[in-house]
Formats: structure tokens, sequence, C-alpha cells
């Protein structure tokens, strides 16, 4: 017997709604990878990467910028993509959680929320992990400050945040030492 | 969303402004975090879409010593932020700037956004308020300028006509010895509409600006009790004064943020900590 239960609720389709507008070829590259895609212009890019190009990890929950469950890196910058439309992405770069882990081994942020177990239904995970991968990106070495200012837009209603707090900062200081090492 | 609309991107500011002219339910997208939740939820039916964001003069973020600073309608508010100009010269605007949503939308969000989309409750507009900000507006018939205080015509409204857009705020060099700032009240800590906020600034003569939002159907610049605290000179004493006279000056409402009771008590209050931070 199949019920709702059984589905994966990440997986669900999106409320997108085709229009009967006339489609447009995108293109851009979402993990380094090249894509071309026929769609419609009223499409979101949050709905573009979770419907069309089937990466969950973006997951829409208010719709409205509100709670960062949707951030992505778009051109280097943490936006929301239930706020910008698939079209505008037309010759950009998409990052998304998808991308952050090389040749199968999870990055150092992504072991560093593990380890601190700084997650727990896991929902906002991939938002964080997105919003933390810009922080470090720009600011390899975050004050508490900085972490919260960079956290600020992302919610998390199991953990409390203290945990992925201190994954995001033992992160950036293993980051750090690589750096240095190499 | 209902809306089924077609996209262009213009180069030019001249085929926007035609895309503009030519139909009356074409919608101007730059950071869009506004936009999309219109659409979202069908507050507006749009039919075409202009995203500017490709258009050069739009993206102009230029100070000129003795003139001011030019902030074109790509500009998005993290910008402002990272500016040291906006810090030293004018730091309410620094001040609003950063407390403005999340990180993530102030990387999308702009400042002309938030002006045109007209909330009273924005956290901009009293920090452009007490700079004399002007509006540069144009359309295909021409050129306009609009001082701020006069953009802005009721809730959500501006006198923005349906084929104009606007293409930068200006503001005038404060000089030096200029100082500002912006504090608001809010529910929580963390990301949140102003309940009510009060930018003021003291220019080189010791007069003081203030301005305000979330206190009527437009932010406000409250020119009346400027002139009234300026002719009493600024001290401890006018300060208080002002505190409880910036009552008279405000017609705030209650709503799902506050009560109107305690929008009058905090205006009072925040004015109070803005010019006593000033005067220190």
């Amino acid at each position: 017997m199949t019920t709702h239960d059984d589905k994966d609720i990440c997986a669900m389709e999106s409320a997108h709604v085709e229009s009967q507008k006339r489609r447009v070829v995108l293109s851009l590259r979402v993990n380094g990878q090249a894509v071309v895609e026929e769609i419609d212009p009223t499409m979101l890019l949050l709905h573009f990467l979770r419907d069309r190009l089937k990466l969950f990890g973006a997951k829409e929950s208010c719709g409205e910028g509100e709670c960062g469950a949707c951030t992505i890196i778009l051109n280097g910058e943490a936006v929301t993509s239930c706020l910008v439309l698939a079209v505008e992405a037309q010759g950009g770069d998409v990052r998304t959680v998808e991308g952050l882990s090389q040749g199968g081994e999870l990055s150092i942020l992504q072991q560093e929320f593990v380890f601190k177990d700084a997650l727990q239904c896991g929902f906002c995970t991939p938002g964080m992990l997105m919003s933390a991968r810009a922080l470090l990106d720009r600011n390899p070495d975050p004050s508490d400050e900085d972490i919260k200012e960079g956290l600020g837009g992302n919610l998390c209603r199991c953990t409390g945040y203290q945990q992925i707090f201190d994954a995001v900062k033992r992160a950036a200081k293993r980051e750090r030492e690589e750096l240095k090492g190499s | 969303m209902l809306s089924q609309f077609d996209y262009v991107k213009p180069l030019v500011l001249d085929q926007a402004l035609d895309a503009l002219s030519r139909d009356g339910d074409t919608y101007i997208l730059a950071g869009g975090t506004d936009l999309l939740i219109a659409l979202r939820h069908n507050l507006i039916d749009a039919k075409h879409i202009v995203d500017i964001k490709a258009i050069p003069e739009l993206d102009v973020f230029h100070f000129e010593e003795g003139k001011g600073l030019e902030i074109g309608a790509n500009v998005v508010v993290n910008q402002l932020i990272d500016s040291d100009l906006v810090r030293d010269k004018y730091k309410a605007l620094y001040d609003a700037a950063s407390v403005l949503a999340s990180y993530q939308l102030r990387n999308r969000a702009t400042l002309v956004g938030n002006l045109c989309n007209a909330s009273p409750g924005a956290d901009l507009p009293p920090a452009l308020l007490i700079y004399d900000a002007t509006v540069k507006i144009a359309s295909s018939q021409g050129e306009r300028t609009v001082a701020l205080k006069d953009f802005f015509t009721g809730v959500k409204k501006t006198q923005l006509a349906k084929n104009e857009l606007v293409v930068s705020v200006f503001l005038p060099d404060p000089g030096k010895d200029d100082k500002s700032c912006y504090m608001r009240q809010t529910r929580l800590k963390g990301h949140d509409l102003s309940t009510v906020g009060v930018a003021c600034r003291l220019d080189g003569q010791g007069k003081a600006a203030i301005g305000i939002n979330a206190v009527a159907i437009t932010p406000l610049r409250l020119s009346a009790l400027e002139d009234q605290l300026n002719a009493k000179g600024l001290n401890e004493e006018s300060v208080l004064w002002a505190a409880e006279e910036i009552k008279n000056h405000i017609k705030p409402i209650s709503d799902v943020r506050s009560s109107k009771e305690y929008r009058l008590h905090m205006a009072g209050v925040l004015l109070r900590r803005c010019l006593q931070q000033l005067m220190d």
C-alpha cells in the first residue's frame, strides 16, 4: 500500500503552475555543470532546481525569504532561491548543497555539522550550510557576531542554534588550517 | 503564482522605459524581494516583467566631494553596508541598512526598491529623509527630480507614474562634523519589521534633523518638530521636551506589531536615545 507517508516529503513536486507563456532557453552552471533547459519564464529558481534538476536540497518552506531553507549561492552570493526567477540566473553560476561534497566525501563544513549534531530534522540544514559556506568564503575567520549575522536569515526550530554555531566555528578553524597546510 | 508574464532584460535604459510606456501591466524587477512575494500572493497581476539589472546606468554608486552620493537603482543593501563612505558620511543609512531583513535578502534587495515599495515601516527612508535626499525619475518623456519627502503619497503608494522608473537617489554631501544614527524597536532580536524607527542627524552647525517610520501612512521628516527644537537649542532639557512633543507630530495605528500607545511612547524614547548619542 502506498500512502503519503511512504513518499520522501523532501522530494515532493513544488507548487509551480505552468503559465501559457512562451518558454525561454535558460543556460547556466549548476554545481560546476553546464545546464541548458527550456523553461517557463514565471518559474522560480527554487522550483527549477527541485522540479527540473531534481536537486531536492534547497527546501520550500515560507516562500517569502524569511526562513532561509531555500538558500543557495548564486554568483558567489547567498540568496533565497524562492525570491529569484529562474530566468534571472541566466548565464549565472549556482551552487547548491549537492555541490558541497567532493568525490563522495562530505566537505569539512558538512563533516562538522555531523560531528556537532548541528541538525535534528534536517529541513533547514541545506540552507544553513549554504549560508555558512557563503560566510566562510567571504570571511574565513568569522567572529561570533559575524556568524550570527551570516546565519541570521536561516531559521532552525530544532537545535537552538548552539550546535550550528559550534560546527561553523570548527569548520572555519579546520579550513584555515588546511589552507595553511597546503 | 497566477500571473502569466513574459520577461525581458534590456541592456539600455531607453528600452526599459519604452517597455514601461507600452503596457500598464508591466512591473520592474531589480532585487525582487518585494515583487516576487506580491506575485506569489497574487497581489498583482503582471503581464510583463522588466528586469533592470543589466542596465549599466542604474549601477551608479558614486560620491563627489562637495556634491554628494548618487545611489543607482541596482545598488543592493549589502553594498551600502560594505561601503566605508556610507559608514563615515551617512551613518544613519549604514545603521538602517544593517538591520534591514537578513543577509541573503540584502544581497538582492535594493535601496531604490525599498523606497518604491513605499512601506510606511521601511527602514531606509528615515535615514535618507534627514539628508534631504532627492529621487531621480525617468520616463520615455524625460527626467524629473523630486524630494524624497514628496515621493511617498500613502501606504505602498508613491508619486511614480506607471511609465516611470527611479534611476537613482541622491544624498547631498553632509560636509564635516556631521553626525547621524538610526535606531529602531522590533518585536524580537534578529530580523523583523520596524515597530518604530527613528533617524536623527546633527549637522556641522549643530542643527537637528529627524526622520521616522511606522507612525503614519508614509515615512516622515518631522520638520516642524525640528524647527521648534532647533529654536530652543539642543541641550539635555530640550531633548526631553522633544521626546514628549514628538507625540503631537505623529499618528501611529495599532496593528500586529504594536499598539498605537506603545508606538507613541517608543517614538519619544528612540528620539531621546538618538539625540543623546549624537550629543555625546
